[in-house]
């Protein structure tokens, strides 16, 4: 058997059409890890000695244990416990959960690197709190950590072909029945594997380009 | 819903012939990976647009796609060239080429990062590049290269879990056997969730013993100001 790369352009434009399952999950996910990652940094600069024992330990638990396993518990412990949630609801909360934790971790790293000047100089303006987090750190915190962010949404993309496993229909799973039909593994492979690289090309360069802007508006 | 710790008693061989797999498995794609690694690192030196753009192919291309389509890509790509692997080979072919990309760019950067005149200097003494690397460069990066590597050491021991999807009894893999014996996925996952727990942690402290060894422990900044460290540090620090 020979590779075959009129089979493999066949079947890109199938993979396409799942691809756009992976794109909406990943773009959810993303949402809600980066809301979620920055709630928990503001959480955990309030300095309340349990909750941040509880968020370490969190931290601790999601970063040591295989990302598969985590989605593997939302999609079969939730359920006996009462809690049914549908394959992409489990995979999104899985790894929502997993990014929004090394997106705290991020920020923690990103607010080390900021002028405490900045807000010596802020509180003497008499800022609220909310303000100052919203117009000071913030916007400064989400530039400085705009490249590990990057790399982590690839990571995010990446991760939802783990979702193939637990029946999501994705780019994986639709290379997958597609190949068990023809008997052309490899080429339908070869296919998903250049639509993730497509697409993980697409938020490098979205992430550069948006690194150049803020770079220019920063002057 | 009740804990029921019998499962975990009358399953425990399988857990633990799992977690020696892993071990093995991981231990294995580390000194693969990390080999594999050096030479790309190595080539990556060469002068020359041909080879550069080689590598950053080889290392985007390995970076950009999921493991679990460079595991399938392996496992089926093999057959397709005539040869015949278990399934456990296999998969550690698959995570040594997956880490040795992550392995290449850690080295290279820590290269990067040293002044350029030290390769210079030591090719001026009469060193051949290949001396250069070993006697002077090597040594000075050794210690930057731990910490990177450690972490990603803890993300292949993580990926490796997807190697169950090829049927490598590993950890992952006998957790997916006891659940489907015992349809208990409380209890089973808590098991295969904490023995990863354990794994990672040792192989963090290792590092940590390596790390102390070869020095350069990374200490955060103590943000001393008490009105920032309002916003800027998590940690409750004595206001003086």
């Amino acid at each position: 058997m020979s590779f075959q790369f009129a089979y493999l352009l066949s079947v890109l434009p199938t993979l396409f059409t799942a691809a756009l399952v992976n794109a909406r999950l990943a773009a959810i996910i993303v949402v809600i890890a980066v809301l979620g990652g920055t709630a928990l940094t503001i959480l955990r600069s309030l300095k309340i000695a349990w909750v941040n024992a509880v968020i370490a330990f969190l931290i601790s638990f999601i970063r040591g244990t295989p990302l598969l396993i985590q989605i593997f518990l939302f999609y079969y412990v939730l359920p006996a416990i009462g809690l049914d949630l549908s394959p992409e609801a489990a995979g999104i909360a899985a790894i929502a959960l997993n990014s929004s934790m090394f997106i705290t971790e991020m920020m923690r790293g990103g607010l080390q690197t900021i002028d405490p000047g900045q807000i010596e100089a802020a509180t003497a303006l008499s800022l609220p709190r909310r303000a100052i987090w919203q117009s000071v750190v913030l916007p400064q915190l989400f530039r400085r950590i705009l490249p590990v962010l990057i790399n982590e949404i690839t990571i995010v993309v990446k991760g939802t072909a783990l979702l193939s496993v637990i029946t999501v229909v994705d780019v994986l799973r639709t290379a997958q029945q597609i190949a068990s039909a023809s008997y052309r593994p490899f080429e339908t492979l070869a296919g998903a594997a250049l639509i993730f690289l497509l697409m993980n090309l697409v938020v490098i360069a979205a992430g550069s380009l948006t690194e150049a802007r803020l770079a220019v508006r920063r002057g | 819903m009740a804990f029921d710790p019998s499962i975990l008693i009358q399953y425990w061989p399988l857990f633990a012939q799992g977690a020696w797999l892993t071990i093995q498995i991981t231990a294995m794609a580390f000194v693969l990976g990390y080999a594999v690694g050096i030479v790309v690192a190595l080539i990556a030196q060469i002068p020359n647009r041909l080879v550069r753009i080689l590598v950053a192919a080889y290392v985007g291309v390995l970076r950009g796609i999921p493991f679990i389509i460079i595991l399938f890509l392996v496992y089926y790509g093999l057959p397709f060239a005539g040869i015949r692997l278990p399934a456990f080979i296999t998969g550690t072919v698959a995570l040594s080429l997956f880490a040795s990309a992550y392995y290449a760019e850690i080295i290279r950067a820590a290269i990067l990062a040293l002044p350029r005149g030290q390769f210079e200097s030591a090719r001026v003494v009469g060193m051949s590049p290949l001396q250069a690397m070993r006697h002077v460069i090597a040594p000075q990066i050794l210690r930057s290269l731990v910490p990177p590597s450690t972490n990603m050491t803890l993300t292949m021991i993580k990926e490796s879990s997807v190697l169950s999807s090829i049927t490598v009894a590993e950890l992952t893999y006998q957790g997916l056997i006891v659940q489907g014996n015992t349809f208990a996925p409380f209890e089973v996952f808590a098991a295969v969730t904490l023995i990863y727990w354990a794994i990672t942690m040792a192989v963090a402290w290792l590092a940590g013993l390596i790390e102390a060894r070869v020095g350069q422990a990374q200490r955060e900044t103590i943000i001393r100001n008490p009105l920032a460290a309002e916003f800027l540090s998590f940690d409750r620090r004595p206001v003086r």
